[in-house]
């Protein structure tokens, strides 16, 4: 009986008939609390969307207002790999096609004829600096040409499978690009070295670097936006293992060196350096 | 109930109902069992002449039982102890105080959290450790409280050692002829044993024989004077009558033998014990309050959790991402600090009430007081002093008034009669008297012989005091201004009046005379034999009489003015005489000026009692005898139909049945009680109130709280208190809700918008248990609104701690404006880190990405995995931030739900104030603490983010002070109705 009650009272809840109420309250009463509630929230939207708007207007469109995590720029290699790990076997081309196949479109802009026809010879060794005048901006601004060739025979012109068949692969590493960033101080380029971790140091064998020295060339900085500068190119370093030994896991970490970025971010370890692991299966 | 009268009445449920569980029947039958209790002892040992008794117990009054009878008996009925009624176990107490609806909540979120990071281990990936801290601070939340509430169990559960202390060790007992010293567990019904002065009573005795023998009945059955103890059977009830001694009463003077007629629980303290243990605590009203709005909390926090994991597996999130989704949204919503704050609130008053003499034994109390609507109060001790003093004095045909406070400072009367002189000093001279309780016994006058202090007046002074009746049989004339009068009709007639007038105040009346012996016939020497009567004792001089009372305390009468101001009911439940009863009640303003009861009205109208209206009597006086008599229905009748009610002459048991009948008239009901037969009562009242010194330990165990100094007055600021943390907590609550929603909708808005998350779980804990606990504790030191003593006690089916009302402007309005403070300050310091809010929506499974490294932003510029993850503790810390500043609008507001926060004052809660303080700096100290980041996620975010949601801090208080305003101005409107809580 008790729970007969029960069910009626929340039949009764749900419809009561007598006080025409659904749920506790007459049409009117939901039409009242329903158009409240509208106001109250078209007023609070609009003032979300007051504040929203005026936060953006204080936004300048080439500049980030602080960059306060961007302090030292991520290192990333191309390919990429699974999980950073590039594993393939020298004979089976199916393995180590794909890796050829992303340097390829990765390289793709980098076409010396695209880059010419787009891009500015600057003066290297420089920065190539593009400052607004007090109110005319200075936009679109200009990007300097970084052509294909310069990684030579990690170019994938003159090896077009940049040496993954012959068991000496190239590995492309790319700084991240952060706004207004000047590398490297008193005209000293910033420059990529990689070495094997502790165990692994005398299985690398010998590198070669694209271009020479492994430099980021000083023109290509400071980077000015995507808005102002739609066709920068960032510089690229491409690494070459010449005589890796075969069939083992080998840790490569690359770092940057440059007098003005510190690299020694315990938590990121993508921060100003980036560890792969390289190992190439060969059948001999 | 005896043995066999369960075991009858098993059988017969049995055979009414032979397929319903045991266990169904196990309960009934100790329900029936605890009923039976509270029905009277029926018992005729008393009455049957002795060889009958000899006959029933097998044994004989003069050598007692024999040993191994004996020992047959005794392993038939069981030792001669209390028996503990069987407790559950302490470790499932413990269980479920760990298993309530939140805390199983908070489990399942543990265990998700342990699964997530245990698959996160077992793929090798361990991103961090928050998993891992989230599920052990859950766990850590739900033990600490689990604790808290074990710990308040435990104080207020050990009721059964209180009686255990009123048991004798040792007992003189007659077995085989042979007086024997033995434990006096091992004493069977049939046992011959004997008592003298100082013992206590080793069970429940008949008495044999007996010389001047007195017991202390006080704890049993409320009276204060010694009762004598003697063979005759003096009343048909056990409890009257003279020849029966009870299990645990003391024998203050002379010695008596007795048979033992009931042993263990069988005996009269023994049924008190088990019916004081039987009954069940009742909930306390807050408990009820909290349960309540718990399970909706648990239910919403299910119905949030569930539907999102059903909406996540829809828009096609894995299985386990889903239920990390549920598992943060039951952490998110799920007021974890809300119970810790409820204990602290709840102590912070109990310390209050303890410095005003109340102590507080079950915190939870301390709001019953304040919800209480009528509270049943003992009389002696509670209300009067305890202690019979001189009220009226009958001389020279007058009736003066005597000062009667506790202190003397009242008005005395004129002391300059003659007359007054000679009452006063036979008073003084025959203050050794005992006064007999029993005026239908014939009293024996106390008299004593004096000499006179006068050297040249070599005359006896004999002065003796009585019953007035018996006093005045043996004078012949009477002292009026000095002069000794003939005591013609006249006289007598005046003093049938006053005699009459005073016994009718409820007052006990004494007699007084005196006479000079003639030195003749008594010269100095003479030796006067009491026993013989071989001096004159008639003839003598009537001086006047005296009436004594208990008085009631100073503070009483006022005490119950308040409580009548303050709506609650004080009803009178005493195991005194209905006249001393009513005249008490009259006094305090229980029963109040020129209300009437049916009798009085019967006399006033000269109609028989039949014919009054039931419903014109506001008063009503209901003795013991009248009660057993009553069903319960008509007990409820009578406190339904008379606003002023009187029990007199009640039993342990009927104080239960009249709890009881007020409870099911839906009220709220406090016991007031000292002696050990109210403590079923006490238990059984959703408040029970003990007296500090009066007070028995039975008492104390089943009260919720001990009133130091025995003031009633002291109940009073208990209810003023109780309806202060009431009031207080539903802020306190209100304020706790409120971030729920700006926790919760980050999570909504991440699983259904894909923006990365901009308010992590750990953050939420720090809110919830570190930053908030102090400002919405420090609520409870808010000043009340308005003169709550003015107001009626709260309807507990109506006013609910937690109502529609607040839990609606708390979740949908405050809490809506600190969700948008929130995301205005996220979108803004995303913005400005270069994450435009239209590019933030849809970018989680990127911003995720651990192996993506060079995500790029609205400028073009590429992040790493782990500046990301920076960037989104930034965010948290960023919403943080904006629930903290929106909580300081938010417990600015709370300070008051009616009147503005001008008309409260600001600084007046120095607490409230320096909590503010405190939030901003410990919210700091979170910020800005060096390793902070890596811990507990918290990132040193830009000074100007703070300031980012301080239009929506400022938003609210002005929303809120505009709603006010509103209820102020209107009350009864439609806004009053929706946005009051």
């Amino acid at each position: 009986m008790a729970k007969g009650d029960k069910k009626n009272e929340w039949k009764e809840f749900f419809w009561n008939p007598r006080t025409r109420e659904f749920c506790g309250r007459t049409a009117s009463s939901w039409g009242l609390i329903f158009l409240f509630y509208l106001a109250f929230y078209i007023f609070l939207a609009g003032m979300f969307i007051l504040t929203m708007y005026v936060m953006l207007l204080t936004l300048d469109d080439n500049k980030p207002t602080y960059q306060d995590r961007l302090a030292t720029p991520g290192l990333m290699i191309r390919p990429k790999g699974e999980e950073m790990e590039i594993i393939y076997a020298k004979e089976n081309t199916e393995s180590w096609d794909t890796h050829v196949q992303a340097l390829n479109s990765f390289l793709s802009p980098y076409n010396d004829s695209v880059q010419e026809q787009k891009n500015y010879a600057c003066k290297p060794d420089q920065y190539f600096k593009q400052e607004d005048s007090d109110s005319v901006k200075n936009n679109p601004k200009r990007s300097c040409q970084f052509r294909r060739s310069i990684l030579e025979d990690c170019s994938g012109l003159t090896d077009r499978y940049y040496g993954y068949d012959e068991g000496k692969p190239c590995i492309i590493i790319k700084l991240n690009r952060v706004i207004g960033m000047l590398p490297g101080k008193d005209g000293q380029a910033p420059s990529i070295s990689c070495a094997p971790k502790i165990d692994d140091t005398d299985k690398m064998g010998e590198v070669a670097y694209f271009p020479r020295n492994g430099t980021f060339n000083l023109m290509y900085f400071p980077y000015y936006g995507k808005k102002a500068q739609v066709n920068y190119s960032q510089p690229l370093v491409a690494i070459k293992f010449l005589n890796i030994t075969l069939n083992t896991e080998i840790n490569v970490e690359c770092k940057i060196i440059a007098n003005n970025i510190p690299n020694l971010n315990e938590r990121d370890k993508f921060a100003g350096r980036v560890s792969f692991k390289l190992r190439i299966n060969s059948r001999n | 109930m005896t043995k066999s009268d369960s075991y009858e009445m098993f059988v017969e449920m049995d055979n009414v109902d032979g397929d319903v569980k045991i266990k169904k029947k196990k309960k009934m039958k100790k329900k029936e069992k605890l009923e039976s209790m509270k029905k009277e002892m029926d018992i005729d040992d008393h009455e049957i002449t002795l060889e009958e008794l000899e006959m029933r117990y097998s044994t004989s009054i003069t050598k007692g039982l024999s040993s191994t009878f004996a020992q047959e008996v005794l392993e038939r009925d069981g030792p001669n102890e209390l028996k503990p009624p069987k407790g559950t176990p302490e470790y499932v107490k413990f269980a479920r105080q760990l298993a309530g609806g939140l805390q199983c909540l908070m489990w399942v979120a543990a265990v998700i959290c342990f699964i997530a990071f245990g698959i996160e281990i077992s793929k090798g990936e361990i991103s961090g450790y928050d998993d891992l801290y989230l599920a052990i601070t859950l766990i850590a939340v739900v033990v600490v409280t689990g604790c808290f509430g074990y710990y308040q169990e435990f104080k207020s559960t050990n009721i059964i050692a209180s009686f255990k202390n009123l048991v004798p060790q040792q007992a003189l007992v007659i077995r085989d002829g042979q007086k024997n010293q033995i434990n006096a567990n091992l004493l069977v019904v049939g046992d011959l044993v004997e008592i003298k002065g100082g013992d206590r009573v080793p069970a429940d005795i008949r008495v044999i024989t007996s010389q001047g023998c007195k017991v202390d009945n006080s704890s049993l059955t409320g009276e204060s004077e010694p009762q004598t103890r003697s063979p005759e059977c003096t009343h048909e009830s056990p409890l009257e009558t003279r020849n029966i001694a009870f299990f645990s009463t003391t024998c203050l003077e002379g010695v008596a033998t007795g048979v033992i007629i009931n042993t263990g629980d069988r005996t009269i303290i023994g049924r008190i014990a088990s019916l004081a243990s039987g009954v069940g605590n009742e909930k306390t009203p807050i408990a009820i309050e909290i349960e309540h709005f718990v399970d909706i909390i648990a239910g919403l926090a299910i119905f949030f959790g569930f539907t999102f994991f059903v909406v996540a597996m829809f828009i096609g999130y894995a299985f386990l991402e889903a239920m990390i989704f549920f598992m943060a949204i039951v952490v998110a919503y799920v007021p974890e600090g809300l119970l810790a704050t409820v204990t602290v609130c709840l102590s912070l008053t109990a310390k209050r009430l303890a410095r005003k003499n109340c102590v507080v034994k079950n915190l939870e109390a301390v709001e019953t007081l304040g919800s209480t609507s009528v509270i049943c109060s003992d009389k002696t001790g509670t209300l009067t002093q305890n202690r019979m003093t001189v009220a009226h004095l009958w001389f020279d045909n007058m009736i003066h008034a005597a000062d009667t406070t506790e202190d003397q400072s009242g008005q005395s009367f004129d002391q300059s009669s003659e007359t007054w002189r000679a009452l006063g000093r036979v008073a003084s001279l025959c203050n050794r008297a005992v006064f007999k309780p029993n005026q239908e016994t014939v009293p024996i006058p106390k008299l004593s012989i004096h000499e006179l202090e006068d050297p040249l007046d070599l005359r006896y002074l004999l002065v003796m005091k009585g019953a007035p009746e018996r006093i005045l049989e043996r004078c012949s004339t009477i002292l009026i201004k000095g002069q000794e009068l003939p005591l013609d009709e006249q006289w007598k007639e005046a003093f049938q009046t006053a005699y009459m007038d005073l016994g009718g105040l409820g007052e006990r009346v004494l007699g007084f005379c005196h006479i000079y012996l003639n030195e003749k016939e008594f010269p100095r020497g003479y030796t006067f034999d009491t026993d013989e009567m071989n001096f004159t004792t008639s003839g003598l001089c009537f001086a006047g009489l005296i009436s004594m009372i208990d008085p009631p305390r100073a503070t009483v009468p006022d005490a119950v003015m308040k409580c009548r101001t303050a709506g609650i009911r004080v009803v009178m439940v005493t195991g005194d005489h209905p006249i001393t009863a009513r005249a008490i009640a009259a006094n305090v303003g229980i029963i109040s000026e020129g209300s009437e009861t049916v009798e009085d009205i019967a006399t006033r109208l000269r109609i028989p009692v039949e014919q009054v209206k039931k419903s014109d009597a506001r008063a009503c006086v209901i003795n013991g005898g009248q009660l057993k008599d009553m069903t319960s229905d008509e007990l409820d009748d009578a406190l339904r139909n008379h606003p002023e009610m009187v029990f007199a002459r009640t039993s342990p048991q009927q104080k239960l049945i009249i709890v009881e009948s007020c409870q099911r008239l839906g009220s709220i009901v406090a016991v007031t009680g000292d002696g050990v037969n109210d403590s079923p009562a006490l238990k059984k009242a959703d408040i029970g109130i003990a007296m500090g010194i009066a007070g028995s330990d039975a008492a104390k165990n089943a009260a919720d709280m001990i009133l130091l100094d025995d003031n009633f007055a002291s109940i009073v600021t208990g209810v003023e208190q109780g309806r202060l943390i009431f009031d207080n907590l539903k802020k306190s609550i209100a304020y706790t809700l409120t971030k729920n929603i700006p926790e919760l909708t980050p999570y909504l808005i991440y699983i259904t918008v894909s923006v990365p998350l901009p308010l992590g779980c750990i953050t939420i804990l720090f809110i919830e248990l570190a930053t908030d606990i102090f400002p919405s504790v420090s609520l409870a030191y808010e000043k009340a609104e308005s003169d709550i003593m003015h107001l009626k006690p709260r309807n507990p089916r109506r006013d609910r701690l937690v109502n529609e009302a607040l839990a609606v402007y708390s979740y949908f309005q405050i809490g809506a404006i600190q969700s948008f403070a929130g995301f205005t300050d996220y979108f803004t310091a995303m913005a400005q880190e270069g994450w435009f809010p239209l590019l933030c929506v849809g970018l989680r499974s990127q911003w995720e990405d651990v192996r993506l490294q060079d995500l790029q932003d609205s400028y073009g510029q590429e992040w790493t995995y782990s500046q990301r993850l920076y960037q989104e503790y930034t965010c948290y810390t960023v919403f943080f931030v904006s629930i903290e500043v929106c909580q300081i609008a938010d417990v600015l507001i709370r300070k008051t739900r009616r009147l503005s926060a001008f008309q409260q004052g600001f600084f007046r809660n120095k607490v409230l104030v320096s909590a503010i303080v405190f939030q901003l700096c410990l919210g700091n100290l979170l910020c800005y603490c060096p390793g902070m980041p890596n811990i507990f996620n918290f990132m040193p975010i830009r000074v100007q983010w703070w300031f980012v949601p301080l239009p929506y801090g400022i938003l609210i208080f002005v929303y809120d002070e505009i709603r006010k305003l509103a209820v102020r101005r209107h009350p009864g409107s439609w806004w009053d109705q929706e946005l009051y809580y």
